[in-house]
């Protein structure tokens, strides 16, 4: 959108302090959506992706004295994302307007943890309104702003004393399975102590307080040597990652996976002593076969990467794919070998709601 | 008093502070971003200080991006920000004000 | 009327909004001879408690100059106007604009609180004035009945957005439809023996608009205007600055006094006509507003 420069210079005029209001945009108003995307366009934001907008909580503006758009940003839980400001030099402070609205909205809302995923280029915008990194790609930086940061989630964390083995493992746990076990178990065979991140997006068929507490009663008996956590915020999950930034929606997995794995390299593994990750092999899921490549790629050699083959019962590997099909299915006998008895208890007491779920539209193919 | 919750108040706009107070480990904690903190970092954070003191506040952590606030609204925006940490902005205690 | 606020020049009353730093910082270097810091419409619902905070400590520690100091706060039908008024008198705010007025008797509610508040702080009761902004036709209606609602009143204000509003019309470049409001407000503050405010002009942009409707408000009587901008704040001075005939006759209305006073003569006489108070106070007014124009100097030589 271009600007024209007289108009714009008379806003700022003898350091007179410019008085545009920050509005609301309704982006479901097809004219708005459009001279937002427009707007956007020009500053080389691209993708409008219906998954990208419709996550969408709230968007931002501000328009100069001609309705013209000048600065925009916009929220989707604790993210902020497409945030943009005219490069007409003679606006100054729209780019901390834009931030500072979304961050006070946020605060009503008791949200006082926000983050940014953007371009390297612009950290020090960021930066110089108190955002802190996080961590940092060649293509993406993760930064953070508020009451917690990172630091102080991995001092919240349970420490092993001396210096032992200690692996790590990250799993969604959709619902735990006797997979998981497996791969747990295989951990420990060659480490000392492993700590199990537990996905905390809620996405997924099991919410993440369910996926965390089976994750614990599935694994109870081995509680001396191995720790579990909830991922919180630091373990980037493929479905609250925002890909608008990036040039194409291709590759968008290969940036999410990258992200993650240098999180945990130079954060949690480093503050935490861990040496090894653990994953499991994937024979089905292209997603997360992506996932496993990468991880390995950006750890190795910082971080030794053991990829298990998957635990097979009577021939079939098992996943948790199998048994939320069995839950739609009303099938559940068929997967009382694959899962614990503490996940097979509490599948089975809770049938009708997790189904309910399901027919909602919880989609369950995912992971 | 300790503050349990955390509150935001004020911007990021020239000549305006935004402080968040959210809880502490026992004593004042201030983490300050400011383009004159080598100048005047001492003294913001001196005035976040006695006002969260005028609260009788002990324990907190803070939270501070200045840009370019006069004192009285480093005051203001501290104050603004502990009252609502402490749920009193609707009933504040005008003594402290 | 308020005391020993008469002669006061309030020609611009220029707005400020509250939750601003920037804008409260520099409110005082415009010269404007009021400055309204607003509680009200300019700063939303989440940071009414911010905007009282930030306006009082702004209040009780930068230094605003001669300007009469004023305090917009929010409407007696909202949950915030009595910590606005406790936060505002204990700050030692000069007037109290209290917006939405229809009737005196919302005054007397105000000047309660007002009262309690004084007290509770050993401010002497009747220190804080107020103002009232008139926002509707009940309101025009009952102009006379508002401003004389208290002794604490030294003005009253149109407030054109609202009341266009409730008559069902909208504003127009020519004001035809503020004619009656306009003049309602301006007899009844007349009446009162206070100021008459007139209404902001948005526009910022429309300068030839502006000075129109200045000069027209100056022409029916008004004290000034409610201002938006601070670049409005030189063009209405420029409107009330009194000519040099103006200037010339005031100072010979304001000689033949003193000579009286010298002569101990219980008559004051210029040109063979007697000088009686209005024709005085006029002239004083006309004192004031040249020396305020730069166009005497302290003494009241000429410049220029």
């Amino acid at each position: 959108m271009l600007l024209e420069k007289c108009k714009s210079e008379k806003s700022t005029k003898n350091g007179e302090t410019m008085n545009n209001e920050v509005v609301d945009l309704n982006l479901a108003e097809p004219t708005i959506f459009r001279q937002w995307t427009l707007f956007m366009e020009n500053r080389g934001i691209i993708n409008f992706d219906s998954s990208e907008t419709r996550v969408i909580d709230s968007t931002i503006g501000i328009f100069d004295d001609s309705d013209r758009l000048i600065a925009t940003g916009s929220s989707s839980g604790n993210i902020l994302k497409y945030i943009a400001v005219s490069d007409d030099e003679s606006y100054t402070g729209l780019f901390n307007s834009i931030v500072s609205t979304l961050v006070s909205r946020l605060a009503q809302r008791g949200i006082f943890h926000v983050f940014v995923f953007t371009n390297p280029e612009h950290m020090a915008s960021f930066e110089f309104v108190g955002f802190k990194k996080v961590a940092q790609t060649d293509f993406i930086v993760l930064l953070e702003n508020g009451d917690q940061t990172i630091e102080s989630y991995l001092q919240s964390l349970p420490r092993i004393e001396g210096n032992p083995k200690i692996a790590g493992i990250v799993m969604n746990a959709n619902p735990f399975t006797q997979g998981h076990r497996y791969l747990v178990e295989q951990a420990l065979l060659q480490n000392d102590f492993v700590y199990v991140f537990v996905v905390s997006a809620d996405y997924s068929l099991f919410n993440s307080q369910e996926r965390y507490d089976l994750v614990k009663k599935g694994l109870s008996d081995l509680s001396s040597r191995v720790i579990i956590v909830a991922g919180g915020d630091y373990i980037i999950s493929a479905a609250t990652f925002p890909a608008y930034f990036l040039k194409s929606n291709e590759n968008t997995i290969e940036y999410q996976s990258e992200l993650d794995a240098q999180i945990f390299k130079e954060r949690i593994a480093k503050a935490l002593g861990i040496s090894s990750r653990f994953l499991g092999s994937e024979p089905f899921s292209k997603t997360t076969g992506i996932y496993n490549r990468v991880v390995q790629e950006t750890l190795e050699p910082d971080i030794n990467v053991h990829i298990v083959e998957r635990k097979k019962n009577d021939g079939r590997y098992v996943t948790a794919t199998e048994v939320r099909k069995a839950i739609k299915n009303n099938k559940i006998d068929s997967i009382e070998k694959l899962v614990p008895d503490s996940t097979y208890d509490f599948i089975k007491s809770n049938l009708g709601r997790l189904q309910n779920r399901i027919e909602r539209g919880m989609n369950i193919n995912g992971n | 008093m300790e503050i349990e919750n955390t509150a935001l108040a004020g911007t990021l706009e020239s000549s305006d502070i935004q402080i968040m107070i959210s809880k502490g480990d026992g004593k004042i904690t201030i983490e300050l971003e400011s383009d004159v903190k080598k100048e005047f970092g001492d003294e913001i954070e001196s005035v976040i200080k006695q006002t969260l003191a005028a609260s009788n506040i002990e324990s907190a952590k803070v939270k501070a991006v200045d840009k370019g606030a006069l004192n009285c609204v480093i005051r203001a925006r501290t104050l603004t920000a502990a009252n609502r940490a402490l749920g009193i902005a609707d009933k504040p205690s005008w003594e402290v004000l | 009327m308020a005391e020993n606020t008469e002669e006061r020049l309030r020609r611009t009353m220029m707005f400020v909004p509250g939750n601003n730093p920037a804008m409260l910082k520099d409110a005082g270097i415009y010269g404007a001879d009021s400055i309204m810091f607003d509680l009200e419409d300019a700063v939303s619902l989440a940071e009414k408690d911010a905007a009282r905070i930030l306006v009082y400590e702004a209040l009780t520690t930068q230094n605003y100059g001669d300007a009469e100091l004023v305090v917009r706060i929010n409407g007696l039908d909202t949950p915030f106007w009595e910590n606005d008024v406790t936060a505002m008198v204990k700050a030692g705010i000069e007037v109290i604009r209290l917006p939405k007025t229809e009737s005196a008797s919302m005054l007397e509610q105000l000047e309660n609180k007002i009262i309690e508040v004084e007290n509770n702080f050993g401010i002497p009761v009747g220190t804080t004035h107020m103002m009232a902004a008139i926002e509707s036709a009940k309101g025009v209606l009952n102009a006379v009945e508002i401003a004389n609602a208290s002794d604490r009143m030294i003005g009253i204000a149109l407030s054109a957005e609202d009341y266009t509003t409730d008559l069902k019309t909208h504003r127009y470049a020519d004001g035809k439809e503020l004619e009656f409001a306009r003049n309602m407000i301006l007899n009844a503050a007349r009446s009162a023996e206070i100021a008459a405010f007139d209404t902001v002009f948005s526009n910022v942009d429309d300068v030839e608009g502006f000075m129109r409707e200045t000069n027209f408000v100056h022409q029916l009587g008004f004290d000034g205007k409610s201002l938006v901008n601070p670049r409005q704040i030189p063009m209405v001075n420029e409107v009330y600055a009194p000519t040099r005939k103006e200037i010339l006759h005031a100072k010979s209305v304001l000689a033949a006094i003193e000579d009286a006073r010298i002569k101990g003569s219980g008559v004051i006489s210029m040109n063979g006509q007697m000088v009686d108070r209005p024709v005085a106070l006029r002239a004083q007014r006309v004192m004031k507003l040249a020396k305020a124009s730069g166009l005497v100097d302290e003494d009241g030589v000429l410049l220029g």
